[in-house]
């Protein structure tokens, strides 16, 4: 504290108000209303259904070891591939990048005492164990078969299992609706004063634009998920063709939901990346404004390009064309920010953490998947992989190598700042190189086991074998690199829980970053921050002081990572 | 304020762009040239079948295009990856070193940015282009075609129709037959769900959609049998609905139509029991009925009943329509279909059963114990 | 700020009073809770647009409209009562803001009348929906054709918009007799009038789309 500090509007706004502590058990860790609590519910969640999903997976893998289905029935694959999916995509990483991520940081970097909102925040967390319950009740009642995209007219045989499947996703689409809405507000109303739109940390640009498009998009999704459960249960004729229905239109209202969302997993994750690479660069993000307008062009173009996804699919054929145009499209802001990362890199001063590991593996392989995801652009070449496990590798690239990844970057990042102590750095790095490898083995094959014509969710592939002996090779070697993901999994919760216990002690900010999140203490106070700090620029000059007045804490004006964190003792006033 | 005063951090230099830059870039446009030059001219059967011979000249488009794509898809890869690689080691860190020297502050650079937005935009306006061409090949064609048929996917096979030939071809014994440099057009539908129509070698397919018709257009150019696959999932027996198509000189073709046209008009007229031939009959059931039923016991339903004891089930002396299982009985039910408290099954039409292939399925049914 | 500013009820026609005048952390907070509201009305907006988008999907694919069931084509939905009720529905949005405009004028019992007003046309309305649904369902029904799939469904998720609406209002005219409302902090009155003209101009909408096209 010092003498002479201006009092600003912020002493005296709504959100300047300190609530007192919450009382109880209950009150502090089940019914929280603070964002970072919440957040860590999410993230617990989220790892248990990663790890639940995953094992589908693995079964999937095991499976096709063996051209005529080693271990299932095609019933029982066709639950599992559809219950990966299904739970991947609404149980594990939804909740993890919007929940999770976006809940424990934004806040803090925005300089403010918790979201909007907080008992929605609750609510938004709590509808997703009941989601979860009634999704996993499928299985009582045979399961749902059709994939996570439970096409009609086939997905109507799933019976009560199909209209469950209904319910429970619709009840994840008003989570994540709530989400966004909340986020969108706290974004728009609760930034710390001096902290302009192009003062925001680019993790903030990347929830602004996740979460306008979670608002908007999931709500379409509700409708086709409505829709269904009306023809599933009451026959109402929406999309059976003997009725004046049309199959053709539930992909339409879901896709319409279900391509935004693929951006929804990856703004996120592009926004970890454009914190964690300055800060391990010791240099600004390399072309801040194009990095934040890009992200909003790609949220909004993200709204146009839902018909790729049904190319072959008994779209209109003049339709074909628009769609393939703007898909193209969008290649641009997402090429202008890899780009724009590599040049942040460049000339920097690098510290090969865990979290710049992930970071730069994610440069790697999410350019893969986007230049793939060009591949499928064109119609012409559509009509080739649509279909095939080539589709299934791309996406497991941009969203496993891509969302995922920028997730895992994530963790041990700000770990240190949920809980005040780093997690083992050389379990992260071991971490990291099973997971990079692994998942590499696993999808790369696929890429032309799809272009000679393996179809995706095949429980055998018997027929494709006899004219591709080497499909069978392929297929077992992905299986054994599935198994070092699996042990990446392993080792990531393990370092978690090892590390809350037994970690070296991070102090305030051990990597020397420069957003408001490292200017207070770890973990932070429940209220975050005593006096609302003043921003008066962008957080990425390293040459420059900490832009920031009225913080809580004394800082070094050029904060460096930590001795723990680089073995050298740091020149200056340092942790 | 809570800040102590310290000195500005150091900015960390080097010659140009970098320690051994140029040599890198050197190497990685090097790895993209040989690169692009086995796309280009190497024998890719190993990745897309039929690469090095196309089976039909939208295949040979298809495949231009792809290589067009793996050029420069492969190159923006190389240096973007090498760049990732070879930065993370000349820039990094070195142990020992002070904690206090920070990279080079740049923010960005407007040329760069102008030129790694307008290459990549131009790139993707020729990828546009190139893909329009060939997408209006495949939609609309010639506005003449030589051949037009129709493919019609039911669960779990696909039905075949040719101009002049009374009934259809299914995939359960026969394949599909296309001839060689006559202009084809495929009308694509379903009889159920969604299926999807695709052999590897033509590189296009098409979702079969109840209430649509699709259509793919193209000139087969060069000979030879390929396997059809479904490529969107469509229940149980997904993975099993696989069939062949045969492209063949255009004679091959007309003689193998022509035969196929004698076969219909001497296909019984009527159903005779007699001679059914049960291990056929075994191959219908496999195709047509194991989505909806199982050899089972009556109690173990998939959608219908278990028919392993259809004949000589004591709790179950009757068929569903009351009637006893006699052939003549049940091949009925299997000719009109059946509608009742259990359930519905479709009927001969729907299920795309011919004269024999009821003879041959009532064999195999009666067989059973 | 002055006491003198903070708004009486008396019963005479005052100046309203702004809120930011009055309390600079109400007024943020009720920032704050405004876009909210706005936003949630807009993913209303589309949740009720993915339903319009497959009604004018299945519309404009059909062969013919009104759709043909068991050899007859249905008639078209008849447009006079559900005229009338929409003047109902309409007449309730134009109560209801001068209900608001009372309130912020500080003219306590002519917001309540205003109010009741409001509430019983809401409850008219969903009575002729009621009516309208036994004209219609004579001919079509849920699950017979496109065209009931859609009308019943749109209606339908209208209809409950309206009677969530009712008990809102309802429970604002609770919550203004228990005082919890003053002449600058009435956010719950200026949400119930927003949500309330939601559910006019959806109305609108769905009139033309089903009635006069």
């Amino acid at each position: 504290m010092e003498a002479g500090t201006t009092t600003s509007h912020a002493d005296h706004g709504a959100h300047d108000h300190i609530h007192p502590p919450p009382e109880g058990f209950i009150r502090k860790y089940v019914f929280s209303l603070d964002h970072k609590v919440i957040a860590f519910q999410y993230f617990t969640m989220g790892l248990i259904f990663m790890m639940v999903a995953g094992s589908f997976g693995e079964l999937i893998r095991l499976q096709l070891t063996s051209p005529t289905g080693a271990i299932m029935s095609h019933a029982t694959y066709n639950t599992m591939f559809t219950m990966h999916g299904t739970a991947m995509v609404w149980l594990v990483l939804i909740p993890l990048v919007t929940g999770a991520a976006g809940n424990f940081i934004m806040p803090l970097q925005i300089g403010a005492r918790d979201v909007a909102f907080p008992w929605l925040n609750m609510l938004s967390f709590w509808i997703l164990p009941v989601a979860a319950i009634v999704l996993f009740s499928t299985f009582l009642f045979g399961g749902a078969h059709a994939g996570w995209t439970e096409y009609p007219p086939v997905s109507l045989a799933d019976g009560t299992a199909g209209a469950l499947w209904c319910v429970a996703i619709f009840l994840v689409g008003i989570s994540s609706t709530m989400t966004g809405l909340n986020f969108l507000v706290t974004i728009v109303k609760m930034r710390a004063p001096g902290m302009t739109w192009t003062r925001m940390p680019l993790f903030v640009w990347a929830t602004f634009a996740t979460a306008l498009m979670n608002m908007i998009a999931t709500v379409a999704l509700s409708d086709a998920l409505a829709a269904l459960f009306f023809e599933h249960v009451w026959n109402v004729p929406f999309f059976d063709a003997t009725r004046g229905g049309s199959a053709v239109l539930y992909q339409h209202m879901f896709w319409f939901y279900s391509h935004p969302a693929v951006y929804i997993f990856i703004l996120p994750a592009f926004g970890v990346i454009s914190e964690v690479l300055p800060t391990f660069s010791r240099k600004p993000i390399f072309g801040y404004k194009l990095i934040a307008f890009s992200s909003m062009a790609i949220a909004i173009l993200g709204f146009a390009v839902w018909a790729h996804h049904m190319f072959p699919g008994g779209l209109a054929p003049w339709l074909q064309l628009p769609f393939m145009i703007l898909t193209f499209a969008i290649g641009i802001p997402t090429g202008i920010k890899i780009f724009s990362w590599l040049a942040t890199i460049w000339g920097g001063r690098l510290y090969l953490t865990s979290p710049m590991l992930y970071a730069m593996g994610f440069l790697i392989t999410f350019t893969f998947g986007g230049i793939t995801g060009v591949f499928l652009a064109s119609v012409p070449a559509d009509l080739h992989e649509h279909g095939t496990v080539y589709v299934v590798a791309h996406f497991h690239y941009v969203v496993a190598g891509g969302a995922v990844l920028g997730f895992l970057a994530a963790i041990p990042y700000w770990f240190p700042k949920a809980t005040g102590r780093l997690m083992d750095e050389r379990l992260s790095k071991i971490g990291f190189w099973l997971f990079f490898i692994g998942f590499n083995g696993t999808f790369f094959p696929m890429h032309w086991l799809g272009l000679e014509g393996m179809p995706r969710r095949y429980a055998s592939y018997a027929a494709f074998a006899a004219t591709n002996p080497d499909a069978v090779f392929w297929n077992r070697f992905e299986t054994a690199f599935s198994f070092l993901m699996v042990a990446s999994v392993g080792l990531l919760a393990f370092n978690v829980i090892w590390s809350v216990r037994h970690g070296k002690l991070a102090g305030i900010n051990p990597w020397g970053a420069r957003t408001l999140e490292w200017m207070i203490s770890s973990p932070p106070p429940y209220y975050n921050f005593k006096k609302i700090p003043i921003v008066l620029d962008r957080p990425y000059d390293f040459d420059k002081p900490l832009p920031y007045r009225n913080l809580d804490n004394d800082v070094d004006p050029y904060p460096s990572p930590i001795a723990a964190v680089t073995g050298v003792k740091p020149v200056g006033a340092g942790a | 304020m809570a800040q102590v005063s310290a000195p500005q951090p150091k900015q960390v230099r080097f010659a140009g762009l970098g320690p051994g830059f140029w040599p890198v870039t050197a190497v990685l446009t090097a790895l993209s040239i040989a690169f692009a030059l086995w796309i280009l001219y190497a024998p890719l059967d190993a990745i897309l079948p039929g690469e090095s011979h196309e089976v039909t000249d939208r295949a040979a488009d298809v495949d231009a295009l792809f290589k067009f794509m793996s050029v420069f898809g492969g190159a923006i890869f190389f240096y973007v990856s090498g760049y990732v690689v070879y930065f993370a080691l000349v820039f990094r860190h070195r142990a020992g070193e002070a904690t206090d020297v920070v990279g080079v502050q740049v923010h960005d650079s407007p040329r760069l940015e102008f030129w790694w937005t307008l290459i990549p935009a131009l790139l993707l306006i020729v990828l546009s282009w190139l893909s329009i061409n060939v997408w209006y090949k495949i939609q609309f064609g010639t506005t003449a075609p030589a051949l037009t048929m129709e493919v019609v996917g039911h669960q779990f096979s696909f039905e075949y129709r040719y101009p002049g030939l009374k009934g259809s071809i299914y995939s359960t014994t026969d394949a599909m037959h296309l001839p060689i440099g006559r202009s084809v057009r495929i009308l694509i539908t379903s009889a159920d769900v969604i299926h999807q129509f695709w052999a590897p070698e033509i590189r296009l397919k098409a979702s079969a959609v109840p209430g649509l018709v699709q259509n793919l257009n193209f000139t087969p150019t060069a000979p030879g049998t390929f396997d059809i696959e479904c490529t969107e999932f469509c229940g149980i027996d997904h993975s099993l609905m696989t069939g062949k198509l045969v492209i063949e000189s255009s004679d091959a073709f007309d003689r193998w139509l022509a035969s196929e046209k004698l076969k219909v008009a001497a296909a019984p007229a009527t159903i005779d029991f007699a001679k059914g031939d049960a291990a056929a009959g075994r191959q219908v059931f496999t195709q047509k009925c194991s989505a909806c039923h199982a050899l089972a016991p009556f109690s173990q339903r998939v959608v219908g009943p278990g028919l392993l004891h259809i004949t000589d089930d004591p709790a179950h002396p009757k068929l569903v329509d009351g009637k006893p299982p006699t052939p003549e009985n049940i091949g009925e039910i299997l000719q009109n279909g059946f509608s009742g408290p259990i359930g519905s099954m479709p009927n001969r039409t729907a299920n795309g059963l011919s004269n024999t292939a009821i003879a041959d399925l009532v064999a195999y049914l009666v067989s059973l114990k | 700020m002055a006491a003198t500013t903070v708004a009486q009820f008396d019963g005479h026609d005052a100046v309203a009073v702004r809120y930011h005048d009055v309390d600079p952390v109400y007024a943020e907070t009720r920032d704050i809770r405004l876009l909210g509201f706005v936003l949630f009305l807009v993913s209303d907006c589309v949740f009720f647009g993915a339903f319009i988008f497959a009604y004018l999907y299945l519309r404009v694919s059909a062969p013919t409209w009104p759709p043909v069931l068991n050899g007859h084509q249905l008639p078209w939905f008849d447009t006079a009562f559900a005229a009338l009720n929409s003047v109902v529905l309409f007449g309730s949005g134009v109560t209801m803001h001068f209900a608001l405009e009372n309130w912020k004028h500080l003219n306590r019992r002519k917001f309540t009348s205003w109010l009741i007003a409001t509430i019983v046309l809401g409850i008219g309305f969903l009575l002729g929906q009621a009516h309208e649904y036994s004209l219609v369902l004579k001919d079509v029904s849920w699950w017979g054709t496109t065209m009931g799939a859609s009308f019943f469904t749109l209606t339908g998720l209208h209809g409950f918009h309206v009677f969530v609406g009712v008990i809102y209002l309802t429970t604002l005219l609770i919550q203004t007799n228990r005082g919890v409302y003053t002449g600058s902090k009435y956010f719950g009155l200026t949400a119930g009038t927003l949500y309330w003209h939601f559910v006019d101009v959806i109305w609108v909408a769905l009139f033309f789309l089903f009635y006069l096209w």
